[in-house]
Formats: C-alpha cells, structure tokens, sequence
C-alpha cells in the first residue's frame, strides 16, 4: 500500500519546461488541501503517448515503466498534471499489472537501465481526478478565500477520460467532473459546439503535420469564441500549448483575432485558495495578458 | 458537353493494380494477433467519428479494410500520421476494433521500416538528448527562477552529465528507428522483383 495523503509528483515535458506556472500552481493547491508532493528524481518523459508510442510500443512501455519504478521506490501513487503523461502511465501500469508476460518482458529490459523493476505496487492519478473525487468539491468549499465571476470553455483533453474503459473516471460523452468542480470556485462553465472533440495537438501530429493540426484546433476555436467565454480552462499542458500557440498561429495565417487566455485547472483552483496572481502566471503566456482573475474575484466571507 | 465518363482520366493513369507483392500475410497475422482487426464489419462509425478525418484525407475505415486484406500500402501511407489518438473511434465501434491501438501498430510498423518523418525523427532526437520530448529553454529557465522554482526541475535532464548516466543508458537502448529508406535502393528492389 503507498503513503496517503502524499504523492510522487510526475512534472512530464511541458509543465516544467514551458509552463512552470502549472508546476507552482498545483504544489500551492496541493498543500493547502493536506497533501505532501515528493519530486521524482530522473524522472524523463512520460514518453507521449501519441508520438513515442508509435515508433516503438515496447520501448515506450519499457521508458514509462521505468517513471512507474521510481515513484514504486517511493512508495507513494504518481500525481500528474497533463492529460498525456496520465495516458501513458495509467494505462502502461494498468497493462503490466494485469498481463505477466508484458511484465516480464519490460523488467528484462528495464535491466539495461538502472536498478529497476516494475511491481505493481502503486496507482497513477491525475490532479483533476483527485480534486474531483477523491478531495472532492463539498471539502474545497470551505478552503476558499474568494471566487472568480467568469464564463469558462472547458476543454477535457482526450487521454484524461479515454479509453474509458481503461480510465474508468466519468462518461467520456458527456462527463461532468470539471463542470462540478469550477461550479464551487464561482464559475460558469458555458457549452459550445463539439465541446468534447480533440484540440488537434495529440498523436504526434502537431509535429508531422502543423497545418492540420492547425486545422483541427480553428474548428474547435471557432465554435468556442462563438460562445464567448472569459478564458478556455484545460487539464492538460500539451493541450495549453496548442490553445496558446494554436490562437496565435491563428491570427497570423487564418485571419483570426483570437486572445483568449487559457487557464490550467491547478491555476484557477490556486488563486481560488489565495494564491498570489502574479504567481498564477498569465501574465508569461501568449494569449488574454489583459485578463485579471483580481478584476473578476469575490472575496468570500467567513459566515 | 462532355459526360462524365469522358472526363475521367485514362484508366492505366487511373487505377495501379496490385500484385501479390504488395500484401503480407506474415504482417496482418501480426497485427491480428494483438488487435481485433477481424470484428469490423466497415460500418464507418469510426471515420464518422474522426476528428481529423473530418479535415484531413485520414480514412480509418478504409486504413482498417486496407490491413484486413494484408495490403502493406498502408504502412507507406502518411495518412496513418494523422491519427491524433483521440480515442473517439475506440469509444464508439460498436464491434471493439480499438482503431486507435490498430493505427499504433501500424505505425510501429512502418517506424521499423524507416518511415519516419523528420519532424518526428527530431522530436526522438529532443528524448535521447535531454529526456525529454520538449526539452527547457533560457525563457523558461528565467520564468521558473522568477516564480521561485529552481532553475531546472528534478528530471533526468538535470542529472545528464553525472557518471554513469541514465539518460546515455536510455539515449542508447530506446527508439532507436530504422534509417530512412533510401529510394535508391527502394526503386531498384523493385525492378529486380518486377
């Protein structure tokens, strides 16, 4: 059994190598919630589960593998914060758990890498499962210091509900985990057009082929600046950094006016709890620099 | 005026048959063994479902009937790349297909006869170098310093130049994909078969 109330804390690639201000984020919420966050010493890509998979599954499996095996020395369940790295380590400890000739097959190559061998001792989480089932809203009601009056797009991300059969978290079609969870922090969660489809960003694509995945994410801007929300509130970096750049390229090729911020879900729930704005970081990101939590928060008296 | 017919173009020009060379059994009883490729009934669900099919020429109905009959064109086709593993189509087959898991094989099929894009080969390039697929910048160094985060995180890319590292270890073992195939050598394999 690993620790409670304490994680192994997986950062992945985009987090801390591109948006910091997530890393920070979640740390803060985290602790105010009662949890302890552990770093995972030469922890390396998860590896993504659309692109390295593709080139080699095994390999793929054998690199995530060995992330599982150092939150396993640990002793304590893997928090992550992106939609991506949550696939690949979910589902990889879900299938070595259960299929004892993939099992043996990666430990003789993890061999080859370092003192490592999967046993199949802990669980994979993601922060947004975690605030939403195991926290849960009725217990981060009371914790907040004010609320945000603002109209959000939500965004899902692919890989934090599906395969659902594997995840087994909320009804990929229709979920409502996030609905319920910015509800208590004072937001509107508006629906649009096709909200649950890709951003266009995942399974290597962004990188292949840029124009379509360009393509893919101005159907999904478009049916979401319709609807005209105050910012786009995602649970995954990879999908941020294709709304971000997405909106930028956007305006560049495609003669879009887009600046619509984009806010992980760890960034909202931190300010919700206090955090310093500045800290919250939109001011380090392309899109919505103009936009203030403080000019739309509600300070919440205790009653 | 001309009818339709008339303005279609020759059918040598039209149409390139296929000769027992371009299938494999060997491969689609590989690919069958790990996925469930003989259930579909090419009802379409899955490309009715597809978020980039819908802007894209990725047909995965017509990828999944390609790989029933052991058509290797499949693998050269770089329609497979477009696949952003949404899982939507694995969602709804109702016949449990798991297109997402078949275009997976497929690429790491075509990954171990070289086609692998550029792009694609720099993104492995970023992992064996820094260990990650999207390694830091001096921005983001600055950034994390300014919002009170160390200056690098506590991953691999931190402890790359310590003895006996692990990331030489993983740079060494993993992805390592085959060479581009060069179409020299392609073109002549096939005149010596023709």
């Amino acid at each position: 059994m690993a620790k409670e109330k304490s994680f192994a804390s997986f950062l992945g690639c985009i987090a801390p190598n591109r948006y910091p201000q997530l890393e920070l984020a979640t740390g803060f919420v985290m602790q105010k919630l009662g949890y302890e966050l552990v770093d995972m010493e030469r922890a390396s890509c998860c590896p993504a589960p659309g692109v390295f998979r593709s080139f080699n599954k095994v390999d793929w499996m054998v690199a995530a593998a060995r992330n599982i095996c150092i939150a396993e020395k640990m002793d304590r369940n893997i928090l992550t914060i992106c939609n991506g790295c949550f696939g690949t380590l979910a589902d990889v400890n879900k299938h070595l758990k259960a299929d004892e000739a993939a099992r043996d097959q990666v430990n003789e190559r993890l061999k080859e890498l370092g003192d490592y061998e999967f046993k199949g001792t802990i669980e994979v989480r993601h922060v947004a499962e975690v605030l939403a089932f195991e926290v849960t809203p009725a217990v981060i009601k009371p914790l907040l210091t004010r609320k945000v009056k603002a109209k959000a797009a939500i965004h899902y991300g692919c890989h934090l509900l599906k395969p659902s059969a594997i995840k087994q978290l909320d009804n990929p079609e229709k979920p409502r985990m996030l609905e319920d969870l910015v509800t208590v922090l004072g937001v509107e969660s508006v629906e649009f057009k096709d909200k649950h489809t890709c951003c266009g960003a995942g399974g290597g694509v962004k990188s292949f082929s840029a124009y379509d995945s360009m393509v893919i994410l101005a159907e999904k801007m478009k049916n979401i600046s319709a609807v005209n929300p105050d910012f786009i509130l995602d649970t995954c970096p990879f999908c941020h950094l294709q709304f971000e750049t997405g909106q930028d390229y956007l305006n560049k090729n495609f003669n879009n006016n887009y600046d619509i911020p984009v806010i992980h879900l760890s960034q909202l729930m931190a300010y919700c709890m206090g955090m310093d704005e500045n800290l919250v970081g939109i001011q380090y990101q392309l899109m919505g620099r103009n936009y203030s939590f403080s000019d739309n928060a509600e300070a919440i008296v205790c009653d | 005026m001309a009818t339709k017919t008339q303005q279609l173009p020759a059918p040598e020009t039209k149409r390139q048959f296929k000769t027992s060379d371009d299938f494999d059994d060997a491969y689609l009883k590989d690919i069958e063994r790990r996925t469930n490729i003989w259930s579909c009934i090419q009802c379409g669900t899955c490309t009715a479902s597809c978020e980039s099919g819908r802007w894209t020429a990725f047909k995965i109905r017509s990828i999944i009937r390609k790989v029933v009959l052991g058509d290797l064109s499949a693998l050269d086709d770089p329609d497979i790349w477009l696949c952003t593993t949404c899982y939507q189509c694995y969602e709804r087959c109702p016949r449990d297909v798991r297109p997402t898991d078949v275009i997976i094989e497929l690429r790491n099929y075509a990954s171990a006869r070289g086609n692998v894009s550029p792009a694609h080969r720099a993104v492995i390039k970023n992992l064996k170098e820094t260990g990650h697929g999207v390694p830091i910048n001096d921005q983001v160094r600055q950034q994390r310093v300014e919002l009170g985060l160390p200056e690098l995180p506590p991953t691999i890319f931190k402890y790359k130049d310590e003895e006996d590292s692990e990331l030489q270890k993983m740079a060494d073992r993993l992805f390592n994909v085959a060479p581009k195939p060069d179409p020299a050598t392609k073109q002549a394999a096939n005149e010596e078969d023709g």
